[in-house]
């Protein structure tokens, strides 16, 4: 992330775990204040360049393409909507912008899917690491987070990718491993504290 | 089973890693979001997992849908921001109720539902429209008034409880999008992308429906790309809304080939 000078919003109150690899010469938090602004062409700006990175992972969590451009929009738009709630201290604008993505992703499935049958399709469903690799370009950043998740053991693996990119509750990973639920929560924080350190995000 | 203190605490830590990925309950959620409140340590390594569940996010990107980003900057024309912290009063708003109106966008496009938010102070919500849209640019107090008249038209249909959304694209370039809402009988109408028309010329909207063809409405020239919003009031059942080039001066009738046709 390059440096965005005055247009950073507030003051940092403590240092920002910046995102390291994010592509040179553009700035998100920059952008992300002139939203707040109100400027469309801002808007578009951020559009373009974390749009695919939500419209992926919603769909990742969703499958469904249709209600996954419908999440999309919603994130977008609550993204233009609360842009002034930005807080370039407390973390990237693009951690910013996926967690509203996912977390959004997440409460849909959950809220429209009845739990039993969301289940019952996971009993059946392949452990998803492959198929969220298969579809991987060779860009950098997903090569290092492609060779990230391939150091994790293969227990953490699964508890990730099944959380993050399947949007599981650790209970509901718990039981389509078999293990018990305390076991799946320290995997869990074990497997990112393993990723963060491996794909160098400051502490 | 009844937890010591201390692992209760400890149970709360472990609790990051599930949390980051939004792999927690809603009632978990809300445990752990307390504990957050009063643990910075914890907060310090939640924000780090979540940089590194970002990265996760952002290695499943893939190209969006055609139209997605036109859609979604149409809606943001029409959707108000929240404003910033004031950081001298405690209250901002002017006057006026403090309570939130939720609008339910129900689109043709994409069938389901989507939640925007917009102000419950009247005042508020006309200037941030004003503002938004550059129609408070001009100092003539004047033109923010008729602004501000033609804002708070916009406002009442945008937070209507039936309000609903609807895109259409602009034959010759561009794409429409509509809020309508039927109790008031009017909609809120923006566009994108329109070409420009020499000054002799301007887009006007038409209601058509069985109560007969009805001019609703020069649009203003557009800027950067985006016109409008405008209002159009009268609506019936069964109108459509209808775009066509005429005379700057506008026209009883149509007179040119219709470019946008859109069932309401």
């Amino acid at each position: 992330m390059t440096a965005s000078g005055s247009q950073e919003p507030r003051n940092r109150a403590r240092p920002a775990p910046a995102a390291p690899a994010a592509p040179p010469g553009t700035d998100l938090a920059g952008q992300i204040a002139l939203v707040a602004r109100g400027e469309a062409t801002a808007f578009d700006a951020v559009f373009e360049q974390i749009g695919p990175s939500v419209f992926g992972v919603v769909k990742r969590v969703i499958r469904d393409p249709a209600q996954s451009e419908e999440v999309t929009q919603e994130v977008m738009l609550e993204v233009w909507r609360s842009a002034s709630k930005f807080d370039a201290g407390r973390g990237s604008a693009a951690a910013w912008v996926m967690t509203l993505a996912h977390r959004r992703a997440v409460d849909r499935v959950r809220s429209v899917q009845k739990e039993a049958e969301r289940e019952r399709r996971v009993a059946v469903a392949e452990i998803p690491f492959d198929e969220v690799i298969e579809a991987v370009e060779s860009s950098l950043e997903r090569e290092r987070v492609r060779r990230c998740l391939g150091s994790l053991t293969e227990v953490q693996r699964e508890s990730v990718t099944l959380a993050y990119y399947r949007g599981y509750t650790y209970g509901q990973v718990a039981s389509l491993l078999g293990v018990p639920t305390g076991t799946v929560k320290t995997r869990m924080r074990d497997a990112l504290i393993r990723m963060r350190d491996c794909l160098g995000v400051p502490e | 089973m009844k937890l010591t203190k201390r692992s209760q605490i400890r149970d709360a830590h472990t609790l990051a890693g599930a949390y980051a990925m939004d792999a927690v309950s809603a009632p978990d959620r809300e445990r752990f979001e307390r504990h957050l409140a009063e643990c910075e340590e914890c907060a310090q390594e939640v924000a780090s997992l979540r940089e590194t569940t970002a990265m996760l996010g952002t290695a499943a990107a893939e190209p969006v849908p055609a139209g997605l980003k036109e859609r979604i900057v149409a809606a943001a024309a029409v959707t108000r921001q929240q404003p910033p912290a004031d950081e001298t009063e405690p209250v901002p708003l002017a006057h006026g109720t403090r309570a939130r109106a939720r609008i339910w966008f129900g689109s043709l496009a994409w069938p389901g539902r989507l939640t925007l938010v917009t102000a419950g102070a009247a005042a508020a919500a006309v200037l941030a429209v004003a503002v938004v849209f550059g129609v408070a640019n001009s100092s003539m107090q004047q033109q923010i008034d008729q602004a501000q008249a033609s804002s708070q038209q916009i406002a009442v249909v945008l937070t209507a409880q039936d309000a609903h959304m609807t895109t259409g694209t602009v034959a010759g370039g561009g794409t429409a999008t509509i809020v309508m809402s039927g109790s008031r009988h009017a909609l809120v109408f923006t566009a994108q992308g329109l070409h420009a028309l020499p000054a002799s010329r301007g887009y006007e909207l038409w209601l058509i429906g069985p109560a007969g063809t009805r001019p609703a409405g020069m649009l203003p020239a557009g800027s950067q790309g985006m016109t409008g919003p405008v209002i159009a009031s009268g609506l019936r059942p069964g109108d459509h809304l209808a775009l066509t080039a005429e005379p700057a001066d506008g026209s009883a009738h149509p007179d040119t080939p219709m470019m946008l046709d859109m069932v309401l």
